[in-house]
């Protein structure tokens, strides 16, 4: 009409009408979250067969990530999310703007999977905050309980050459 | 070993935590960090397929050397100590003279080293991990994503370990099978201890 709107929106449209129309019921079910050895509770999320949708208040708990005006941004790393109209990324219904976690997901490269029967869904890593492992040999941090329950970080031990092991009962 | 600015941390990938790891540590009655990793996070943050497995960590927190099937009376755990301690002596090595030790690689070694995962092998771990979630709750649904998992990762010996020991216990026939099917392959990667490669 105004203008010729470009042919990549309609096309686009085609892909993102699925999530939209399908993610147009917020729901009160809550969704559990399986992320970076976290079990994460998330009590709202959009009706979506196929897709994780939370509010953006809940995104750094899910994945790390906070929308900011210029994106979903994890430390240094933006992925640009236009926020003043619907997208595969980002919808708003009824005021409340929502996120999808998959579609970043699909983005990063993460893997991901779901059981729909329990809604939970499961992360792996995101490659792109394992490039200093991979690329560099920087030991990979992490935090885990010792026999009394007390929590210790790999870089609690800076400072001092680390023998890691694993190994296991079974 | 430890006025030498070293420590040892051993992680016990154990679904069931302590109730399965404890009466080793016990056992063992360790001088070293010992935890507890009941969803094997540390095999899927550092890419390892089986245990034991190590990462040998400078004061700046590189990784200097990486290595599989990490039999050392170093790290013997009580009744289970493992094989020969032909490991100790390189490690001691290190703790010694830091960078300057021939067992210590280059940042390209490392690099080369870490095991590369296929897209399946990526999907395998968030997969292992829903296994591990649903294991208190619905058994048989763990089973489903487990056996989906090493359906998707073949050759992570954790995620078919795992699984049998809480289901057919150690050394059962599943086990038996796949570790008589690997034929001349390696279960663990050579120690590579040789100090002959190219730094």
């Amino acid at each position: 009409m105004q203008r010729r709107t470009p042919m990549i929106v309609a096309a686009a449209l085609g892909g993102v009408a699925i999530a939209v129309l399908t993610a147009s019921r917020a729901s009160a079910e809550p969704v559990t979250v399986l992320y970076d050895d976290q079990v994460i509770e998330v009590e709202r999320t959009l009706a979506d067969p196929n897709d994780l949708w939370v509010v953006p208040a809940d995104l750094p708990r899910v994945n790390g990530f906070e929308l900011k005006p210029e994106g979903a941004c994890l430390e240094e790393l933006c992925v640009p999310v236009l926020q003043d109209r619907d997208s595969d990324m980002f919808v708003t219904r009824a005021g409340q703007a929502w996120f999808n976690v998959t579609a970043l997901a699909r983005r990063l490269e993460q893997a991901y999977t779901a059981d729909h029967d329990h809604r939970v869904w499961s992360f792996g890593e995101i490659p792109v905050t394992r490039t200093r492992f991979l690329r560099s040999a920087m030991a990979p941090d992490f935090e885990l309980p010792n026999r009394k329950g007390e929590l210790v970080r790999l870089s609690d031990f800076r400072g001092k050459k680390v023998l890691l092991v694993t190994w296991a009962s079974w | 070993m430890k006025d030498q600015n070293f420590e040892i941390i051993t992680v016990a990938e154990d679904t069931l935590g302590e109730a399965a790891a404890g009466e080793w540590y016990d056992a063992a009655n360790p001088t070293y960090t010992a935890l507890i990793d009941t969803t094997h996070r540390v095999s899927s943050l550092y890419n390892f397929v089986n245990v034991p497995s190590a990462a040998w960590i400078d004061e700046e927190g590189r990784v200097v050397r990486l290595n599989e099937g990490t039999y050392s009376q170093v790290i013997s755990l009580g009744q289970a100590s493992f094989g020969t301690d032909e490991y100790r002596p390189a490690v001691v090595d290190w703790v010694t003279n830091g960078p300057d030790s021939p067992y210590v690689w280059s940042q390209e070694q490392v690099v080369r080293k870490i095991r590369r995962r296929t897209s399946d092998e990526a999907l395998a771990e968030p997969t292992f991990k829903l296994g591990v979630y649903f294991y208190e709750r619905d058994e048989a649904l763990a089973r489903t994503y487990w056996e989906r998992a090493q359906a998707l990762s073949p050759d992570s010996w954790n995620f078919h370990r795992q699984d049998w020991n809480l289901t057919e216990g150690l050394g059962g026939p599943q086990y038996r099978a796949k570790r008589g099917a690997l034929g001349d392959k390696d279960y663990y990667a050579p120690l590579e201890l040789g100090v002959e490669e190219p730094r």
